[in-house]
């Protein structure tokens, strides 16, 4: 009964800066991904999807978790490769827990 | 110019960096802590069960005003299969006040302030852009627009230690030394209704610890707290193995919610929040640097995180390691003529004081972590097995009965090499 992100996403709280995207990904260079595609699977925010039709993936910042998993897994966001970066978002933005 | 260079800046308002500043503050140092969350704990998520002798030696006995949820009384270790469970369960009821149930958050909102009282600074939604390196010494930090220094920096940015990595301080983070863990967190209308799912008695907690199909055969568990009034579920599961099975994150935890044997925990309560963090669970052998000129790391920044498959420890050890850093520094301050950054002699004595703490827990467990990870069938083979001999325990039917020897043998029977699974058996736990 997977339920859609979006759904378990809106019971978090988010102060998302919309225009500054804290990681950033190459959709195209993503077509030769080295790591399996390994951040679709393992973002816990399904922030990455790989779309079909377009073939580039696709990435979405805002409901990100910060949790760092996509540095981990895919080598180009590791090793900071040209077009790839992960950071915190700035200044008190992105996710923000009331239970944690 | 120097009023203005603080005796140590805190990086990370977390378990670790909180410790870290009241200690400082109450031995009188001038200490800036800062956060990028927009509060102490709006970025921090934790599976919720924190060993008390930490907050004790942090607190003193105003530990008992501290946000806790309920005091853990009732623990289970649930053996998983796709559709069922055999629970060992306790009532712990005469254990000493050992461990509660924490939410992060509240309890971290309530740390910050008890550090402002005892005059720290603290400072939030401000993030730390990069550490202030001059010919090797770490003299400060940078954040925006301002350069602010101190005599020393305490590192406690948590499991994704950016800022050190970046200075190349320590190594970088190695995913084989990390678990995801994703969290649901599900609130009732009551504490009542809380007891009674759990059935323990007002304000008494349980701790559920589950291990099995649930993880698909990847070292991890599944973790279930009683709040006050809310219930945590969640799992962690190894990062790199979790890579190589393909299986979806997200699909995994909502299965969770299907399994008759832990569904039944949340069924019915309002979901309020869904997070996601990363675990440390390496161990000794892949600790980082700890400390160097000018600077020292705390908690799961440096790696100070136990997975011991049946308890995660992160919180308690990030407020030991606090602690020690804290100590360390005071000590340091103390010993230092002139008013320059505390070089990395200086700053030894944090490793030492480690090693005689806390350290001693992590050398008693070298090769846990390895092991739980190579040895798939505590996650596969042995929840089946404890399963198939209730199952066979249990079962009446219209056949002749089966006596119990028998059945306890045909359980056992599928174990394919039964002395080398005792062989293995007995190496593991010998590293728990
Ligand atoms: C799913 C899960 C279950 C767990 N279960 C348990 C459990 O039951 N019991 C237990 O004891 N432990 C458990 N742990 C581990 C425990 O939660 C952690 O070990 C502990 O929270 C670490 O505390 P910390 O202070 O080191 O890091 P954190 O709490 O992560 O704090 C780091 C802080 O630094 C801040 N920060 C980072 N970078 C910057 C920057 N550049 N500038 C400013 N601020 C910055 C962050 O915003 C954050 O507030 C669990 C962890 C997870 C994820
Ligand atoms: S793992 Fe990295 S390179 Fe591969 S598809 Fe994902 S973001 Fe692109
Ligand atoms: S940091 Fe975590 S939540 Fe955010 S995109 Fe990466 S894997 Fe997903």
């Amino acid at each position: 009964m997977t339920r859609p992100v979006d759904v378990l996403l809106a019971a978090t709280r988010f102060e998302t800066d919309e225009h500054h995207p804290h990681i950033v990904i190459d959709p195209v260079a993503c077509r030769t991904c080295p790591s399996d595609r390994a951040c679709a699977t393992s973002c816990p925010a399904q922030r990455y999807a790989w779309d079909d039709a377009a073939d580039v993936m696709s990435f979405d910042h805002v409901g990100c978790l910060e949790c760092g998993s996509c540095r981990l897994v895919c080598d180009r966001l590791r090793t900071g490769a040209p077009g790839y970066s992960w950071d915190y978002p700035a200044a008190g933005a992105g996710v923000s827990y009331r239970q944690g | 110019m120097d009023e203005e260079v603080f005796d140590a800046i805190v990086v990370g308002g977390g378990f670790a960096g909180l410790a870290a500043t009241y200690r400082l503050a109450q031995a009188g140092r001038s200490v800036l802590l800062v956060e990028r969350g927009a509060t102490c704990g709006s970025k921090n998520l934790t599976g919720g069960r924190l060993y008390t002798y930490a907050l004790q030696a942090l607190l003193g006995d105003d530990w008992r005003e501290a946000p806790l949820q309920r005091r853990v009384t009732r623990e289970i270790i649930s053996l998983l299969t796709e559709q069922d469970a055999v629970n060992i369960d306790t009532t712990l009821g005469s254990a000493p006040e050992e461990s509660y149930t924490v939410l992060a958050t509240p309890l971290l909102e309530w740390l910050a302030a008890r550090c402002e009282e005892a005059g720290a600074m603290v400072v939030t939604a401000t993030t730390v852009e990069g550490l202030l390196v001059r010919d090797g010494v770490v003299r400060g930090v940078k954040a925006g627009e301002d350069e602010l220094e101190a005599r020393v920096v305490i590192d406690c940015e948590g499991i994704n230690p950016l800022l050190l990595e970046r200075a190349g301080l320590i190594r970088p983070l190695d995913p084989h030394a990390v678990a995801v863990g994703a969290k649901y967190v599900y609130r009732y209308g009551s504490g009542e209704e809380v007891d009674r799912i759990f059935g323990v008695r007002p304000g008494e907690g349980a701790a559920v610890l589950g291990m099995g199909a649930v993880t698909r055969g990847v070292f991890g568990g599944v973790f279930c707290y009683s709040n006050a009034d809310s219930v945590s579920l969640g799992l962690v599961l190894d990062s790199v193995a979790w890579k190589e099975s393909g299986h979806s994150l997200l699909d995994t935890a909502e299965a969770l919610h299907e399994h008759p044997a832990i569904g039944r925990y949340v069924a019915g309560g309002e979901l309020v929040e869904y997070g996601a963090h990363l675990v440390y669970e390496g161990g000794y052998d892949t600790l980082p640097e700890l400390s160097g000129a000018g600077w020292l790391v705390c908690g799961d920044a440096a790696g100070l995180c136990l997975n011991r498959g049946f308890t995660i420890r992160g919180m308690d050890y990030a407020v030991m390691s606090g602690i020690a850093a804290a100590d360390a520094v005071t000590g340091a301050l103390d010993a230092a003529a002139g008013t320059g950054p505390l070089g990395a002699a200086a700053l030894s004595g944090y490793r030492e004081r480690l090693e005689a703490g806390l350290l001693r827990d992590f050398r008693a467990t070298r090769g846990a972590h390895d092991w739980m990870a190579a040895t798939t069938d505590l996650f596969t083979v042995y929840p089946q097995l404890a399963v198939d001999a209730m199952t066979g325990l249990y079962h009446v039917g219209p056949e002749p009965l089966t006596p119990v020897a028998s059945t306890l043998w045909r359980a056992a029977r599928q174990i394919k090499k039964p002395v080398r699974t005792a062989r293995t058996l007995l190496k593991g736990v010998r590293t728990l």
